[in-house]
């Protein structure tokens, strides 16, 4: 039985993808093709053996409750722990970083009554792939009070602590001044013990557009693919009951990640389509993110574009963005005027 | 005390279908993988969810560990329910000795309690070996409306081919007024789907004689539907009109999944309306490479793919190497096809490793459709190190 309760801090507003987070959390944005972003943490847990988890959502959480449901899915719906979806009673006023003390402390029932000793704390905008028992293993070895996880030089934001000591640090936040565990982890002051994991994996940590689209292109690289979907330990997500990828004679396709239930009649280069996508003939695709159910008609040309869900492009329509600054189509909007930037 | 259903189907899912040869060696015929993600009995398990039938009894009898494990408690079909749902009926044993199935009315005789605890009106009978779509709601609304006591599904072959069905001679109301198992010259071109409605009160009293009757060979389109004629008792047959398919050979099974392939499919996978459901595998999407190159085929998840493929069913997991061409084929899960290898007109079971250059395709001119199996796999490397 883990002794690792995980939790998933989804408050936290990443202001750099406010255009794909208008009508959702940003722990439900799409990724690759038939993921949201918390898919990939929430399989991390469940793959490290974690049995308890509890999602910490704000505001617009409608589609990352809907995304989750009961936590089937991720093999979450137990009798005994699985998921817990724990809803703010109010929103605290102050803005957060992750393991937000204000947030955690609204359901300190949860940590008192759940019976693992410690806790995981992550956030819904780094996509990686990693073994939670490993860092673990590490946080015991080295005693330490808080293992801070980390990629190359960059924090991800993710920490180990024993619950007893979280529980502490709610208690007394009015005290302290601590705001979230991450605060405690970055403040030189204080005398905890504090320690690094290293994860050597491909990791994307996700606050800007720009990382989205950099890291999305990455995922045509068969060596950032494997790290991130290998055979032992799936990325689980919500099942849609889509049929295969239909090629008709008029496709042509290459270097691209096809979710199913997409219909390639054009053609489609170094691109991300996710399920349900509709490419019409003699349109041209290249280097862009097409999300779920958007429909692009015949005779289109689009590069460097982010289209999210069920967007509609007209016949003939061009749209272009540029590798450093791609263009964002919101949901559910139409385009029948060419744009270029 | 269970509430009373007004329709239980019961899924006949025991069969062999030894003509699919290698296919169904280790499992059921109803469990072999089509259309790049499924499994036949998906269709008929996902008509009864889209019709709004939840009460499905599975009958398995030959290799079911499969079957079993992939219907597990329904729920990838809805049919994880509180009251009725999917359940599993194997053969078992009574103090009198083990029961095997030894034809499909006696499958159903053998678990008539299971019906009983439901006390229905109707008893709608499956197979679980054919590809459709169809609406039992409809075929049970004629049914009723017909006031009979047993409805057919039926559906137009063409006449040269009648001489291999069971043919149902009806009036021009389509009252069924003779049966015809497979005649030599057919009367009718109205072939038997092997769907049935009986109203159960019926269908129980002539099971229970049936079952003493030493003759019988205890199948339904052989003993039972005479039966039902002898006694003249109304039988309606159901005439449907989309796509239906017996996948029972490697050449059918093949032919339906191009059928897959054509412009307008008889049969519309994309239908949203009519979805058809499956366990899903939940794999990535799939990679389609630099020098790849992919024209009018189905592609499933998971698949990695560096070669050509067309007029091609690709099932998840696949990968195919560099330079490898697959035309015309239908290439299993976890199938691997190796760099510069060639598979056309080929079925490739699952899990089946086409080495690196090795070259698959019939003899010119044959119409024939090569089921790929390891041993074929160590004859052409030989050839080629020959």
């Amino acid at each position: 039985m883990s002794r690792l309760l995980g939790v998933i801090d989804a408050t936290n507003v990443v202001g750099g993808l406010q255009d794909l987070s208008l009508n959702r959390s940003v722990a439900s944005i799409p990724f690759a093709g038939r993921y949201r972003f918390v898919d990939f943490i929430l399989s991390n847990m469940v793959n490290s053996g974690v049995e308890s988890v509890a999602i910490f959502p704000k505001h617009q959480y409608r589609s990352l409750m809907d995304h989750i449901g009961s936590g089937k899915n991720w093999d979450l719906d137990r009798k005994k722990d699985g998921l817990f979806f724990l809803p703010p009673f109010f929103e605290p006023n102050e803005n957060s970083t992750v393991g937000s003390f204000a947030r955690l402390e609204q359901h300190l029932d949860f940590f008192k009554r759940s019976h693992q000793d410690y806790v995981f704390i992550a956030n819904s905008y780094v996509i990686t792939n990693i073994d939670i028992e490993e860092a673990l293993a590490e946080h015991l070895i080295h005693d330490h009070d808080i293992t801070e996880l980390v990629n190359h030089t960059h924090s991800l934001d993710m920490y180990i602590v024993k619950k007893s000591l979280l529980i502490e640090l709610i208690e007394d936040r009015k005290n302290s001044q601590f705001i979230s565990v991450s605060d405690v982890v970055n403040q030189p002051l204080h005398n905890f013990k504090i320690g690094t994991y290293t994860h050597s994996g491909y990791a994307a940590i996700m606050k800007t557009i720009e990382a989205y689209f950099h890291h999305s292109m990455k995922l045509l690289d068969p060596v950032v693919w494997n790290q991130l979907f290998p055979a032992d330990r799936p990325v689980f997500t919500k099942v849609k009951d889509e049929p295969p990828t239909r090629y008709t004679a008029a496709s042509t396709v290459t270097n691209s990640m096809i979710a199913n239930g997409a219909v390639i009649e054009g053609k489609v280069d170094s691109s991300i389509i996710s399920r349900a996508v509709k490419i019409g003939r003699n349109s041209h695709v290249t280097n862009c993110v097409i999300m779920q159910k958007s429909q692009i008609g015949e005779g289109c040309t689009l590069e460097y574009v982010i289209m999210d869900k069920d967007v509609r492009v007209l016949d003939g329509v061009t749209l272009k963005g540029s590798p450093e600054k791609p263009l964002v189509l919101r949901k559910g909007t139409v385009r029948d005027m060419a744009v270029s930037i | 005390m269970m509430v009373k259903k007004k329709c239980v189907a019961m899924l006949l899912a025991g069969g062999q279908g030894s003509r699919l040869q290698s296919l169904t060696t280790s499992i059921a015929k109803p469990a072999v993988p089509f259309g790049g993600k499924y499994r036949i009995i998906d269709f008929t398990l996902s008509n009864c969810t889209n019709s709004g039938i939840d009460t499905v009894g599975v009958l398995t009898q030959y290799q079911p560990l499969v079957l079993n494990s992939y219907i597990g408690i329904g729920s990838a079909w809805d049919l994880d329910r509180r009251n009725g749902g999917v359940t599993v009926l194997p053969p078992y044993t009574e103090a009198s000795g083990v029961k095997w199935y030894s034809g499909t009315a006696n499958a159903i005789y053998h678990n008539m309690k299971y019906i009983e605890q439901y006390n229905p009106e109707y008893v709608l009978i499956l197979s679980g070996d054919h590809i459709y779509k169809m609406d039992y709601s409809k075929m049970l609304d004629y049914h009723i409306q017909n006031e009979a006591e047993a409805t057919i599904s039926v559906v137009e072959v063409p006449w040269d081919e009648a001489s291999r069905f069971g043919i149902m001679n009806t009036n021009k109301e389509y009252e069924i007024l003779e049966f015809d198992e497979k005649p030599a010259e057919p009367k009718s071109n109205l072939a038997s789907m092997g769907i049935y409605i009986f109203n159960w009160k019926a269908l129980k009293e002539f099971l229970e004689v049936d079952n003493v009757n030493e003759e019988s060979s205890h199948d339904f389109g052989k003993d039972l539907i005479p039966l039902f004629l002898n006694e003249d008792k109304r039988l309606m047959a159901y005439p449907f009109d989309g796509y239906w398919k017996d996948v029972g050979t490697v050449k059918s099974l093949w032919e339906a999944n191009m059928d897959l392939l054509e412009e307008n499919p008889g049969l519309n996978l994309f239908d949203h309306s009519w979805r058809i459901y499956s366990r899903n595998p939940n794999q990535p999407p799939q990679y389609i490479s630099h020098h790849a190159e992919v024209k009018e085929s189905l592609v499933n998840e998971g698949c990695f793919i560096e070669g050509k493929v067309q007029n091609s069913v690709i099932f998840q997991g696949v990968k195919t190497g560099e330079g490898s061409f697959i035309d015309e084929a239908v290439i299993m899960p976890d199938a691997v096809i190796g760099k510069n290898a060639v598979v056309k007109r080929a079925i490739v079971p699952e899990n089946i490793h086409v080495p690196d250059g090795i070259t698959i395709e019939p003899e010119d001119g044959s119409s024939d459709i090569i089921l790929v199996t390891d041993e074929l796999i160590a004859k052409l490397r030989k050839d080629v190190t020959a």
